[in-house]
Protein backbone atom coordinates (compact mmCIF):
# COMPACT_ATOMS: atom_id res chain seq x y z
CA UNK A 1 0.00 0.00 0.00
CA UNK A 2 0.90 3.60 -0.82
CA UNK A 3 1.24 6.04 1.33
CA UNK A 4 -0.38 9.11 0.72
CA UNK A 5 2.84 11.18 1.22
CA UNK A 6 4.49 8.30 -1.15
CA UNK A 7 1.57 9.07 -3.67
CA UNK A 8 2.49 13.46 -3.42
CA UNK A 9 6.33 12.79 -3.97
CA UNK A 10 5.72 10.50 -7.07
CA UNK A 11 3.49 13.19 -8.55
CA UNK A 12 5.62 16.13 -8.11
CA UNK A 13 8.65 14.04 -9.59
CA UNK A 14 6.33 13.22 -12.29
CA UNK A 15 5.01 16.87 -12.81
CA UNK A 16 9.09 18.06 -12.83
CA UNK A 17 9.18 15.10 -16.01
CA UNK A 18 6.59 15.22 -18.02
CA UNK A 19 4.31 18.09 -20.06
CA UNK A 20 1.09 18.32 -21.73
CA UNK A 21 0.83 15.63 -24.73
CA UNK A 22 -1.24 17.71 -26.63
CA UNK A 23 0.63 21.60 -26.10
CA UNK A 24 3.96 20.35 -24.70
CA UNK A 25 3.93 22.93 -22.04
CA UNK A 26 4.59 21.88 -18.22
CA UNK A 27 2.07 20.39 -15.86
CA UNK A 28 1.15 21.23 -12.35
CA UNK A 29 0.29 18.40 -9.70
CA UNK A 30 -2.98 18.47 -8.08
CA UNK A 31 -2.92 16.59 -4.88
CA UNK A 32 -6.37 16.33 -4.40
CA UNK A 33 -7.83 14.83 -7.17
CA UNK A 34 -4.31 12.86 -7.54
CA UNK A 35 -4.00 14.25 -11.27
CA UNK A 36 -1.31 16.21 -13.62
CA UNK A 37 -3.24 19.55 -14.78
CA UNK A 38 -2.45 21.13 -17.98
CA UNK A 39 -3.42 24.92 -17.79
CA UNK A 40 -2.54 25.58 -21.14
CA UNK A 41 -5.02 23.47 -22.46
CA UNK A 42 -7.51 22.91 -19.71
CA UNK A 43 -7.41 19.08 -19.35
CA UNK A 44 -6.43 17.40 -15.87
CA UNK A 45 -4.95 13.32 -16.42
CA UNK A 46 -5.45 11.22 -13.77
CA UNK A 47 -2.28 9.47 -11.79
CA UNK A 48 -3.62 5.79 -11.00
CA UNK A 49 -1.75 3.13 -9.11
CA UNK A 50 1.54 5.84 -9.52
CA UNK A 51 1.25 5.26 -13.11
CA UNK A 52 0.37 8.94 -14.87
CA UNK A 53 -2.38 8.06 -17.52
CA UNK A 54 -1.09 10.99 -20.33
CA UNK A 55 -3.15 9.53 -23.20
CA UNK A 56 -4.92 12.76 -24.63
CA UNK A 57 -8.30 11.36 -24.99
CA UNK A 58 -8.32 10.29 -21.19
CA UNK A 59 -7.56 13.82 -20.34
CA UNK A 60 -10.93 15.25 -18.62
CA UNK A 61 -11.75 19.05 -19.46
CA UNK A 62 -12.34 21.41 -16.55
CA UNK A 63 -15.26 23.48 -17.87
CA UNK A 64 -16.57 25.27 -15.14
CA UNK A 65 -15.75 27.16 -11.80
CA UNK A 66 -16.86 23.73 -10.01
CA UNK A 67 -14.53 21.82 -11.72
CA UNK A 68 -11.76 24.08 -11.12
CA UNK A 69 -13.02 24.54 -7.61
CA UNK A 70 -13.31 20.92 -6.71
CA UNK A 71 -9.73 20.54 -7.65
CA UNK A 72 -8.94 22.69 -5.09
CA UNK A 73 -6.73 25.15 -6.99
CA UNK A 74 -5.35 26.25 -3.55
CA UNK A 75 -3.45 23.21 -3.13
CA UNK A 76 -2.21 22.61 -6.68
CA UNK A 77 1.34 24.08 -7.13
CA UNK B 1 8.44 -30.40 -29.20
CA UNK B 2 6.02 -31.33 -26.26
CA UNK B 3 6.61 -28.50 -24.18
CA UNK B 4 5.80 -26.12 -26.35
CA UNK B 5 2.12 -27.07 -26.29
CA UNK B 6 1.67 -27.51 -22.22
CA UNK B 7 -0.69 -24.70 -22.06
CA UNK B 8 -0.38 -23.16 -18.22
CA UNK B 9 -3.71 -21.02 -19.04
CA UNK B 10 -7.18 -22.12 -19.67
CA UNK B 11 -8.86 -20.92 -22.69
CA UNK B 12 -11.19 -18.01 -21.74
CA UNK B 13 -14.19 -18.65 -21.99
CA UNK B 14 -16.20 -17.19 -25.01
CA UNK B 15 -13.62 -17.04 -26.92
CA UNK B 16 -13.94 -19.48 -29.59
CA UNK B 17 -17.38 -18.70 -30.70
CA UNK B 18 -16.03 -15.29 -31.75
CA UNK B 19 -16.44 -13.93 -35.17
CA UNK B 20 -13.41 -12.83 -36.65
CA UNK B 21 -12.56 -9.14 -36.30
CA UNK B 22 -10.65 -6.49 -37.81
CA UNK B 23 -8.19 -5.69 -35.60
CA UNK B 24 -8.11 -1.60 -37.09
CA UNK B 25 -8.12 1.66 -34.93
CA UNK B 26 -5.84 2.19 -32.13
CA UNK B 27 -9.09 1.47 -30.03
CA UNK B 28 -9.09 -2.08 -31.74
CA UNK B 29 -4.89 -2.80 -31.14
CA UNK B 30 -5.24 -0.98 -27.26
CA UNK B 31 -8.10 -3.83 -26.32
CA UNK B 32 -5.66 -6.73 -28.35
CA UNK B 33 -2.49 -5.98 -26.34
CA UNK B 34 -4.43 -5.11 -22.92
CA UNK B 35 -6.29 -8.66 -23.54
CA UNK B 36 -2.93 -10.50 -24.44
CA UNK B 37 -1.25 -8.96 -21.60
CA UNK B 38 -1.42 -11.59 -18.85
CA UNK B 39 -0.05 -14.25 -21.26
CA UNK B 40 2.15 -11.95 -23.13
CA UNK B 41 5.66 -12.86 -21.70
CA UNK B 42 5.39 -16.61 -21.78
CA UNK B 43 3.83 -16.77 -25.18
CA UNK B 44 7.00 -14.71 -26.26
CA UNK B 45 9.26 -17.09 -25.16
CA UNK B 46 7.30 -20.03 -26.46
CA UNK B 47 7.05 -18.79 -29.54
CA UNK B 48 10.35 -17.07 -30.31
CA UNK B 49 12.05 -20.44 -28.88
CA UNK B 50 13.58 -17.71 -26.20
CA UNK B 51 14.93 -15.75 -28.88
CA UNK B 52 13.39 -12.95 -28.71
CA UNK B 53 16.14 -12.06 -25.43
CA UNK B 54 18.77 -12.08 -27.35
CA UNK B 55 17.32 -9.48 -30.13
CA UNK B 56 16.01 -7.19 -27.66
CA UNK B 57 19.76 -7.14 -26.08
CA UNK B 58 20.71 -5.85 -29.13
CA UNK B 59 18.11 -3.40 -29.63
CA UNK B 60 19.28 -1.86 -26.40
CA UNK B 61 23.14 -2.17 -27.75
CA UNK B 62 21.88 -0.78 -30.91
CA UNK B 63 20.58 2.24 -29.05
CA UNK B 64 23.43 3.61 -27.57
CA UNK B 65 22.31 3.81 -23.98
CA UNK B 66 25.01 3.96 -21.43
CA UNK B 67 25.59 4.53 -17.45
CA UNK B 68 24.08 7.70 -16.33
CA UNK B 69 21.45 8.37 -19.41
CA UNK B 70 17.77 8.92 -19.51
CA UNK B 71 16.16 6.77 -21.95
CA UNK B 72 12.51 5.85 -22.86
CA UNK B 73 11.66 2.29 -23.92
CA UNK B 74 8.14 3.29 -26.35
CA UNK B 75 5.52 0.97 -26.96
CA UNK B 76 7.28 -0.56 -23.70
CA UNK B 77 4.31 -3.49 -23.29
CA UNK B 78 5.54 -5.64 -20.34
CA UNK B 79 8.74 -4.12 -20.09
CA UNK B 80 11.17 -6.58 -21.34
CA UNK B 81 13.18 -3.67 -23.11
CA UNK B 82 13.04 -1.48 -20.00
CA UNK B 83 14.62 -3.62 -17.79
CA UNK B 84 17.74 -4.29 -20.01
CA UNK B 85 18.12 -0.27 -20.20
CA UNK B 86 17.56 -0.04 -16.18
CA UNK B 87 20.06 -2.19 -16.04
CA UNK B 88 22.54 -0.25 -18.80
CA UNK B 89 21.76 3.09 -17.59
CA UNK B 90 21.79 2.15 -13.60
CA UNK B 91 21.20 4.08 -10.95
CA UNK B 92 22.38 7.40 -12.00
CA UNK B 93 20.29 7.05 -14.96
CA UNK B 94 16.50 6.87 -15.97
CA UNK B 95 14.32 4.74 -17.82
CA UNK B 96 10.80 5.57 -18.64
CA UNK B 97 8.95 2.67 -19.96
CA UNK B 98 5.53 4.52 -21.69
CA UNK B 99 2.67 1.85 -23.24
CA UNK B 100 -0.88 3.01 -24.03
CA UNK B 101 -2.20 -0.59 -22.38
CA UNK B 102 -2.59 -0.01 -18.69
CA UNK B 103 -3.00 -3.75 -18.11
CA UNK B 104 0.45 -4.18 -19.91
CA UNK B 105 1.94 -1.55 -17.59
CA UNK B 106 0.47 -3.18 -15.08
CA UNK B 107 2.24 -6.70 -15.60
CA UNK B 108 5.78 -4.51 -16.00
CA UNK B 109 5.21 -2.75 -12.51
CA UNK B 110 4.44 -6.50 -10.95
CA UNK B 111 7.33 -7.67 -12.33
CA UNK B 112 9.19 -4.54 -11.58
CA UNK B 113 8.14 -5.07 -7.62
CA UNK B 114 9.14 -9.00 -7.76
CA UNK B 115 12.70 -8.97 -9.46
CA UNK B 116 13.19 -6.28 -6.46
CA UNK B 117 16.50 -5.46 -8.35
CA UNK B 118 18.39 -2.09 -6.57
CA UNK B 119 18.92 -0.76 -10.56
CA UNK B 120 14.69 -0.83 -11.03
CA UNK B 121 14.37 2.00 -8.62
CA UNK B 122 15.56 3.93 -11.96
CA UNK B 123 12.57 2.51 -13.84
CA UNK B 124 9.16 4.89 -14.04
CA UNK B 125 6.11 3.59 -15.87
CA UNK B 126 3.75 6.17 -18.08
CA UNK B 127 0.18 5.41 -19.68
CA UNK B 128 0.59 7.60 -22.88
CA UNK B 129 0.17 7.24 -26.35
CA UNK B 130 3.48 7.34 -28.85
CA UNK B 131 2.32 9.94 -31.42
CA UNK B 132 1.74 12.42 -28.33
CA UNK B 133 4.70 11.78 -26.43
CA UNK B 134 4.20 13.74 -23.03
CA UNK B 135 7.64 15.22 -23.08
CA UNK B 136 9.76 18.29 -23.91
CA UNK B 137 11.73 18.21 -27.02
CA UNK B 138 15.57 17.01 -27.02
CA UNK B 139 14.99 15.53 -23.59
CA UNK B 140 16.41 11.91 -23.85
CA UNK B 141 19.89 10.64 -24.52
CA UNK B 142 18.34 6.76 -26.37
CA UNK B 143 14.86 5.55 -27.39
CA UNK B 144 14.16 1.87 -27.62
CA UNK B 145 10.92 0.52 -29.39
CA UNK B 146 9.92 -3.22 -29.15
CA UNK B 147 7.54 -4.92 -31.52
CA UNK B 148 5.55 -1.33 -31.22
CA UNK B 149 5.82 0.81 -33.71
CA UNK B 150 4.17 -1.56 -36.63
CA UNK B 151 1.39 -1.56 -34.23
CA UNK B 152 1.20 2.27 -34.37
CA UNK B 153 -1.71 3.47 -36.50
CA UNK B 154 0.04 7.07 -37.95
CA UNK B 155 4.43 5.38 -38.00
CA UNK B 156 5.21 9.16 -39.27
CA UNK B 157 3.71 10.91 -36.55
CA UNK B 158 5.32 8.47 -34.30
CA UNK B 159 8.28 8.61 -35.77
CA UNK B 160 8.15 12.64 -35.56
CA UNK B 161 7.52 12.42 -32.08
CA UNK B 162 10.42 9.72 -31.48
CA UNK B 163 12.75 12.80 -33.35
CA UNK B 164 11.58 15.53 -31.53
CA UNK B 165 11.96 14.00 -28.19
CA UNK B 166 15.73 12.54 -28.81
CA UNK B 167 18.60 14.44 -28.21
CA UNK B 168 20.85 16.02 -31.22
CA UNK B 169 23.10 12.96 -31.92
CA UNK B 170 21.06 10.19 -30.03
CA UNK B 171 19.88 6.90 -31.46
CA UNK B 172 16.15 5.33 -31.60
CA UNK B 173 16.84 1.91 -31.82
CA UNK B 174 13.60 -0.17 -33.34
CA UNK B 175 13.27 -3.64 -33.14
CA UNK B 176 10.00 -5.26 -35.27
CA UNK B 177 9.40 -8.04 -37.37
CA UNK B 178 11.26 -7.70 -40.79
CA UNK B 179 8.67 -7.26 -43.64
CA UNK B 180 10.94 -8.59 -46.15
CA UNK B 181 11.59 -7.81 -50.03
CA UNK B 182 12.26 -11.52 -50.18
CA UNK B 183 9.30 -13.83 -51.24
CA UNK B 184 11.34 -16.79 -49.92
CA UNK B 185 11.19 -15.15 -46.13
CA UNK B 186 7.86 -14.01 -46.25
CA UNK B 187 6.14 -17.12 -47.36
CA UNK B 188 8.42 -18.66 -44.32
CA UNK B 189 7.29 -16.25 -41.90
CA UNK B 190 3.88 -16.59 -43.25
CA UNK B 191 3.76 -20.35 -42.92
CA UNK B 192 5.81 -20.06 -39.25
CA UNK B 193 2.39 -17.45 -37.94
CA UNK B 194 0.11 -19.82 -39.88
CA UNK B 195 1.47 -23.36 -38.59
CA UNK B 196 2.99 -22.60 -35.38
CA UNK B 197 2.68 -19.12 -34.14
CA UNK B 198 -1.65 -19.05 -34.33
CA UNK B 199 -2.05 -22.80 -33.00
CA UNK B 200 -0.02 -22.33 -30.07
CA UNK B 201 -1.68 -18.57 -29.74
CA UNK B 202 -5.16 -20.53 -29.55
CA UNK B 203 -4.30 -22.66 -26.67
CA UNK B 204 -4.17 -19.41 -24.76
CA UNK B 205 -7.62 -18.67 -26.18
CA UNK B 206 -5.95 -16.22 -28.51
CA UNK B 207 -6.57 -17.10 -32.04
CA UNK B 208 -7.32 -13.69 -33.20
CA UNK B 209 -5.44 -11.70 -31.52
CA UNK B 210 -2.30 -13.46 -33.14
CA UNK B 211 -3.75 -14.01 -36.90
CA UNK B 212 -3.53 -10.24 -36.30
CA UNK B 213 0.03 -10.55 -36.65
CA UNK B 214 0.18 -11.64 -40.22
CA UNK B 215 -1.38 -8.76 -41.43
CA UNK B 216 0.20 -6.38 -39.73
CA UNK B 217 3.52 -7.56 -40.67
CA UNK B 218 2.14 -7.41 -44.57
CA UNK B 219 0.89 -3.57 -43.51
CA UNK B 220 4.01 -2.84 -42.42
CA UNK B 221 7.41 -1.30 -43.90
CA UNK B 222 10.31 -3.19 -45.77
CA UNK B 223 13.42 -2.05 -44.23
CA UNK B 224 14.23 0.61 -46.83
CA UNK B 225 10.94 1.75 -46.26
CA UNK B 226 11.48 2.71 -42.30
CA UNK B 227 14.87 4.12 -43.70
CA UNK B 228 12.90 6.53 -45.56
CA UNK B 229 10.51 7.09 -42.90
CA UNK B 230 13.52 8.35 -40.38
CA UNK B 231 15.00 10.09 -42.67
CA UNK B 232 11.46 12.12 -43.67
CA UNK B 233 10.81 12.16 -39.94
CA UNK B 234 14.26 14.51 -39.26
CA UNK B 235 16.79 11.89 -38.73
CA UNK B 236 20.00 12.28 -40.14
CA UNK B 237 20.87 8.92 -40.97
CA UNK B 238 18.88 5.72 -40.67
CA UNK B 239 20.03 2.21 -40.91
CA UNK B 240 17.95 -0.93 -41.07
CA UNK B 241 19.74 -4.03 -39.94
CA UNK B 242 18.23 -7.86 -40.73
CA UNK B 243 18.34 -10.01 -37.34
CA UNK B 244 17.32 -13.49 -36.10
CA UNK B 245 17.72 -15.24 -39.64
CA UNK B 246 16.23 -11.98 -41.56
CA UNK B 247 12.35 -12.76 -39.47
CA UNK B 248 13.34 -9.70 -37.54
CA UNK B 249 14.82 -6.18 -38.15
CA UNK B 250 15.92 -3.40 -36.23
CA UNK B 251 16.13 0.51 -37.36
CA UNK B 252 18.64 2.07 -36.49
CA UNK B 253 18.00 5.87 -36.33
CA UNK B 254 20.31 8.95 -35.50
CA UNK B 255 18.79 12.64 -34.61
Amino acid sequence: MVRASTVVEISRTLSEILVCPLSKQPLRVCEKSNSLISDAIGVSFPIIDGIPCLVPKDGKIIETPTDVDSLDTKQCT
Amino acid sequence: MAAVFQFPFAPVVGQTTRRRQQIRSSADRQALFSRIAPVYDDLNDVLSLGQHRIWKRMAVNWSGAKEGNNVLDLCCGSGDLAFLLSQKVGLNGEVTGLDFSREQLIVASKRQQLRAKPCYRNLKWVEGDAINLPYPDCYFDAITMGYGLRNVIDKYKAMKEVYRVLKPGSKASILDFNKSTDGFMTSIQGWMIDNIVVPVAAGYGLTEEYRYLKSSIQEFLTGEELEHLALESGFSSARHYEVGGGLMGNLVATR
